[in-house]
């Protein structure tokens, strides 16, 4: 909100307090926030007005002539000036030797041809006052001379934004700052002048007043004025809505706009003569109604707003903004004058759902004083009157609060012993007293005697205890904690001590609850993907469809008001998004050099957990939010150092990464299978599972479910997403995992080791190619249960001289009994299991 | 040639050839050759048979001294020859160690998980737990239950992502604390951390950020209280010279609120004024704070005359961007490798 601090000037006077600046640092202190303090003069010091008293042709240039000008004072200046449209006599703005002019431009004592210029005659342009202009400006004849210019155009003003907090609506006028200054400074507040009307209640009007909805519409107060001449507004006017960025319409409209700057009260005039049926009325709108509004655009009403209505139509949208057929022209004579209460829940409904945010609905939202009705459109009618003539005719009004509104609100209990125990400070009695005095509050001591000497109260104990009352324009107040902030901001937030809270019980642990396991563990695996040397990334949980499909996933989870087609939906896997990461950190990579991308995104997914996306209840959404481990990497298997030792990252470096993660947070449970095993496995892993490479990937099985994969981007997706680099893939369902995990307050518990000699045997097998060294490892820890304890694959080999389509697998097995040593004939026996077991199920031949 | 002389002169010959040996094989030779079984020194011997009884005891000693001799010599130019050996090792294994280390890649922490365990860190101090919550909420969670009621201004100071019928991307973390109470009873203190969602985009603003709220509910819990807990924060995070300073404001869920600026910690690094991070002021706005709104007691189910509390909030983010002085928003949601690098 802007403030004119001229104009505020005119309700409190801050000449013995200090500048707009100061007044700014103390509405900041009081919880109204400055955003900006714009001086309008600034650029147009040592700007004035000076005539012409001579011109004469530059001696040197046919395009430029010699101005003396004289400001009044002092010895008449030259100025050389390119312009021509003046002429000696002309009275022009002179920017004086070290004007700093607000389009930028520093004037300084300059030669031109020859010729010294002591300043420069300005254009509009050239003063930031119009976009286009020619010639110089040339001031009315009779404008006194030597004033500054800033002072001519009504521009020595400073203007304030101001950030109001939505409970503060009775700061969102003039008046209504100047009155929070009066409280904290004790200067007096000056009421402006107006002629009180005295307002009937359902009284005779021309214009009958009705009200259908006291919901909507609790108070509607109503003047019919006559003989009214609409035209421009004065100056003083023009200026006053100009400085605060209002532009000027007629003297009427501006007359409603100064009154809604003033007080705070939206009010709205119509012309009498296009109300139909000599009654307006306030009710609720019916569903479709039309109505042209004053912005030209055509609204229809859901039902839920509240209007304006005459015998025929809708005639504005209450609270919001008026329609255009009443609209006052400069044809008016006969005008109904509007000021009423809306409900502000209804105007904010309506003016959210029509997307008209107005400076009215904007205070209707918030609230307008329910007792500054009379005033405000007593004011009003006065105003026009000072500036239109006409004659009232009418001044009715419709409450459903009764004749007049209390000018006090409820009566809040305080006790000043509150004031140590909810603030932590000390504040006398006395002290509270005047500040609650001083913000317009009625104040009764409980206890204290009362005129026939009597006490209202309990005689003993009563020391401090107070009811306020506080105004009825502080629709903020209603409970003792607003009272503490009252007295708070006014005594300082500084004065407010620091204490250390205190501890009155054993607080409730939130550290066993599933949330702070949960965090514990997202903890622990982040640091764990560290390790691993990846990188953390956070991506934006919105994706395109378009993006989406690309993968051939989609979301079940739609923003129903997103921000752009790129942010519709959230997303269901944290591949998308970090592949995307992957090719934006290759676009920007030039050369040779291969880079590594190795970045990892512990979040949620979405997807729908119920029938629709719906609240059900205060805490269900219908929306499951799926954590994911996802991984992804390119490049090098380390940082880059000789060319000989640097190695590509392989299958077996990515899934490293899991299984380092999987052994230090003690996951139980977690395998991982080829792809072609788990075919026919499902599970949350499901829906990723064409993002992989079959050959070169494997499922991560929790139990029986299908929880994630491993491995190679699948080559269709890699051709159609045109990506340069090999990529490795992961993604597993955390909720899968975490489950599995040892809990972060259990910890690995000792396992002896005995001290007794293990035995190795080494075997070199001949098996199909299709046989997988897990399947190799796995029968043969099965075989010689338990006697076996380590199962290694530890060579490889295909090519001669092994046949076609075989493979040499060099296997070592390690037996060991923690409680004893082994025969050797247990091992024969044990060796000679697995022998029989991998001929069994391989067909395996020792080599 | 007597036996002494054949003793001298075997002995120079000796200790002449130890010294001139090319290798320790050679030197070896050398031993064998003179001090030896058969060598030539005790050849010579064999034949003090022949000398006088006199001269033999005189003999004896000549001898002993002259294989002493040779075999100092020999043992001399040993350490010679190993240690040239050694030398010669030494310069053969020579490696290039400026090479670049087989170095595995370095990963690391998001500046935003960073600067969130930074901050649970220093509140748990203060004995604060962690809860989190979902980030798809209720339209009731995140404004009715923290007194911000449909068709209420104050929903404007958040623009909120709708997914469907009472359903919110939430907004702030207050629904977790919201949470937080209605599933536990009093003493609470509680730290809320978690990405929240507004309609916002633009240098400054991103639709998704994070936030970590606190909430401190206890019998006589008092402002001054807030203020004290806020104080030890920021002079934790920022240094124990800093200053916080608290200025009236509005937050629905709470009552008194407040913004809370502390003392620009990087203004020390630019004594002549023209601090780019706080402008100049001096001071930087990181936290919303305030006393708990009896609202939310009642809406939480407790008995809100009993008990007060204070609860803050503040962007993470804004935090990081401090802390490690990144200047835009935006590249904290980039994924960009050279960016991330660079906390490790």
């Amino acid at each position: 909100m802007k403030i004119s601090y001229r104009w505020l000037n005119e309700y409190i006077n801050l000449s013995s307090f200090g500048d707009a600046f100061k007044v700014g640092e103390l509405l900041t202190a009081r919880g109204i926030e400055i955003e900006d303090i714009q001086d309008l003069s600034k650029g147009f010091e040592k700007v004035v007005s000076a005539k012409i008293l001579e011109k004469t042709q530059h001696p040197q240039a046919d395009r430029l002539s010699l101005c003396q000008v004289s400001t009044g004072t002092g010895a008449p200046l030259e100025v050389v000036c390119g312009a021509q449209n003046m002429k000696a006599g002309d009275i022009v703005a002179l920017a004086q030797i070290g004007a700093d002019l607000p389009n930028g431009l520093k004037i300084v004592q300059s030669k031109i041809r020859g010729s010294t210029s002591n300043g420069m005659l300005c254009s509009l342009e050239e003063l930031c006052l119009a976009t286009e202009s020619e010639g110089i400006w040339i001031l009315p004849p009779g404008t006194e001379l030597g004033l500054p210019v800033s002072k001519i155009l009504g521009r020595e003003d400073v203007v304030l934004t101001l950030k109001v907090t939505s409970n503060r609506a009775d700061c969102l006028s003039h008046f209504g700052i100047a009155r929070e200054i009066a409280s904290a400074t004790g200067l007096a507040l000056k009421e402006p002048k107006y002629g009180p009307l005295k307002f009937v209640e359902n009284g005779q009007s021309p214009i009958q007043i009705g009200v259908n909805d006291s919901e909507a519409c609790p108070q509607f107060y109503g003047v019919v004025l006559d003989g009214v001449k609409v035209g421009p507004s004065p100056d003083w006017l023009i200026k006053k809505l100009e400085a605060i960025g209002s532009r000027s319409i007629n003297n009427v409209v501006d007359a409603t706009n100064f009154l809604m700057f003033e007080f705070g009260h939206p009010t709205h005039a119509y012309d009498a003569d296009r109300i139909v049926g000599a009654k307006i009325v306030a009710r609720l709108a019916e569903k479709g109604e039309k109505v042209r509004l004053l912005d030209d655009t055509e609204i229809e009403t859901a039902g839920t707003e509240v209007v304006i209505a005459d015998q025929t139509s809708v005639l504005g949208l209450a609270g919001v903004m008026g329609g255009g057929h009443s609209e006052v022209q400069a044809s008016s004579t006969r005008l109904f004058l509007e000021c009423a209460q809306f409900s502000p829940s209804l105007v904010r409904k309506a003016s959210s759902r029509l997307q008209k945010k107005t400076e009215a609905s904007h205070r209707f939202e918030r609230g307008v004083d329910p007792a500054g009705l009379p005033r405000a459109l007593s004011r009003l009618t006065s105003l026009i009157q000072e500036l239109a003539g006409g004659e009232v005719k009418s001044a009715t009004f419709v409450s459903s609060k009764g004749v007049t509104v209390g000018r006090e609100r409820k009566a809040i209990e305080f006790h000043s012993r509150y004031v140590t125990e909810f603030l932590g400070m000390t504040i006398s009695d006395v002290e509270i007293e005047r500040i609650f005095t001083g913000l317009d509050c009625r104040v009764e001591k409980i206890g204290a005697p009362t005129q026939s000497g009597t006490q209202s109260g309990n005689p003993s104990g009563t020391q401090g205890s107070f009811k306020v009352f506080p105004p009825s324009y502080r629709l903020d107040l209603s409970l003792r904690e607003d009272l503490a902030e009252e007295l708070a901001r006014s005594v300082g937030y500084d004065k407010i001590p620091s204490t250390v809270p205190a501890l009155t019980s054993i607080p409730t642990l939130f550290s066993e609850d599933e949330s702070a396991k949960k965090r514990d563990l997202v903890e622990s695996a982040k640091l764990q993907m560290v390790g691993a040397g990846y990188c953390e990334t956070v991506n934006l949980a919105f994706s395109s469809k378009k993006w989406l499909a690309e993968f051939g996933l989609s979301s079940e989870v739609k923003i129903l008001n997103p921000l752009s087609e790129e942010h519709e939906y959230l997303v269901s896997s944290l591949l998308p998004g970090l592949v995307q990461n992957v090719i934006e950190n290759w676009n920007h990579q030039f050369g040779s050099e291969v880079l590594s991308v190795r970045l990892f995104e512990l979040r949620p997914t979405f997807a729908l957990g119920a029938q629709a996306v719906a609240a059900v209840g205060e805490l269900e959404t219908g929306v499951a939010e799926n954590w994911k481990l996802s991984y992804v990497a390119s490049g090098l298997r380390n940082q880059p150092g000789l060319k000989a030792e640097d190695a590509v990252i392989d299958f077996y470096d990515f899934k490293a990464a899991f299984e380092r993660l999987v052994q230090n947070l003690g996951v139980r449970g977690v395998r991982l299978k080829a792809f072609q095993e788990v075919v026919s496995f499902e599970g949350p892993g499901s829906r990723i599972r064409h993002l992989f490479h079959p050959g070169q990937s494997v499922g991560v099985l929790a139990g029986r479910d299908l929880v994630g994969f491993i491995g190679m981007v699948h080559p269709k997706l890699s051709a159609s997403l045109k990506l340069r680099h090999p990529l490795w893939l992961a993604e597993v369902d955390w909720t899968a995992l975490r489950k599995l995990m040892r809990s972060p307050v259990e910890v690995a518990q000792y396992q002896p080791y005995g001290s007794f000699p293990s035995v190795e045997r080494d075997f070199a097998l001949l098996v199909s190619s299709s046989v997988q060294s897990d399947q190799v490892v796995q029968s043969a820890l099965k075989a010689a249960k338990p006697l076996a304890k380590t199962v290694r694959v530890f060579d490889i080999y295909k090519g001669k001289p092994v046949p076609e389509g075989m493979t040499s697998v060099a296997v070592r097995v390690i037996f060991l009994d923690e409680a004893r040593s082994l025969e050797e004939s247990e091992v024969e026996q044990a060796s000679a299991k697995i022998l029989q077991a991998w001929k069994k199920e391989f067909n395996a031949e020792l080599r | 040639m007597s036996i002494l002389e054949k003793l001298i002169q075997l002995e120079s010959e000796a200790v002449s050839k130890a010294e001139s040996a090319s290798g320790l094989e050679a030197l070896d030779q050398i031993r064998i050759q003179y001090l030896g079984k058969k060598g030539s020194l005790s050849e010579v011997l064999k034949g003090l048979g022949s000398a006088s009884p006199e001269e033999r005891p005189k003999i004896g000693a000549a001898a002993n001294l002259a294989k002493a001799k040779v075999e100092a010599a020999l043992e001399a130019k040993k350490v010679k020859l190993e240690g040239l050996a050694l030398e010669q090792r030494l310069a053969t294994e020579q490696i290039d160690t400026t090479v670049l280390a087989r170095q595995a890649h370095l990963g690391a922490l998001h500046p935003i998980t960073q600067t969130t365990q930074k901050l649970i860190k220093v509140f748990s101090r203060l004995g604060f737990d962690v809860v989190t919550g979902p980030e798809v909420e209720t339209e009731f969670l995140n404004f009715e239950a923290v007194n911000i009621p449909a068709d209420h201004p104050a929903r404007d100071m958040q623009d909120t992502f709708f997914l469907g019928p009472g359903v919110v991307l939430r907004t702030h973390t207050s629904a977790v604390q919201m949470r937080a109470m209605r599933s536990k009873s009093w003493p609470i203190r509680v730290l809320c951390p978690g990405a929240v969602f507004r309609c916002d985009d633009d240098a400054t603003h991103s639709p998704m950020f994070h936030q970590i709220e606190g909430l401190w509910v206890d019998r006589q819990v008092r402002m001054s209280d807030l203020k004290g807990t806020l104080e030890f924060f920021a002079k934790e995070l920022f240094g124990s010279s800093t200053q916080i300073r608290l200025r009236p404001s509005y937050f629905p869920f709470v009552e008194p609120g407040a913004e809370v600026d502390v003392s620009c910690p990087f203004c020390k690094k630019n004594p002549k004024g023209g601090c780019k991070v706080c402008k100049g002021s001096g001071w930087l706005e990181i936290l919303g704070a305030g006393m708990v709104h009896p609202k939310l007691f009642q809406m939480a189910g407790y008995e809100a005359t009993e008990i007060s509390g204070f609860a803050f909030g503040l962007g993470i983010e804004r935090i990081a961007m401090l802390m490690y002085g990144i200047p835009d928003l935006r590249l904290m949601f980039r994924g960009d490798m050279r960016f991330l690098k660079q906390f490790a």
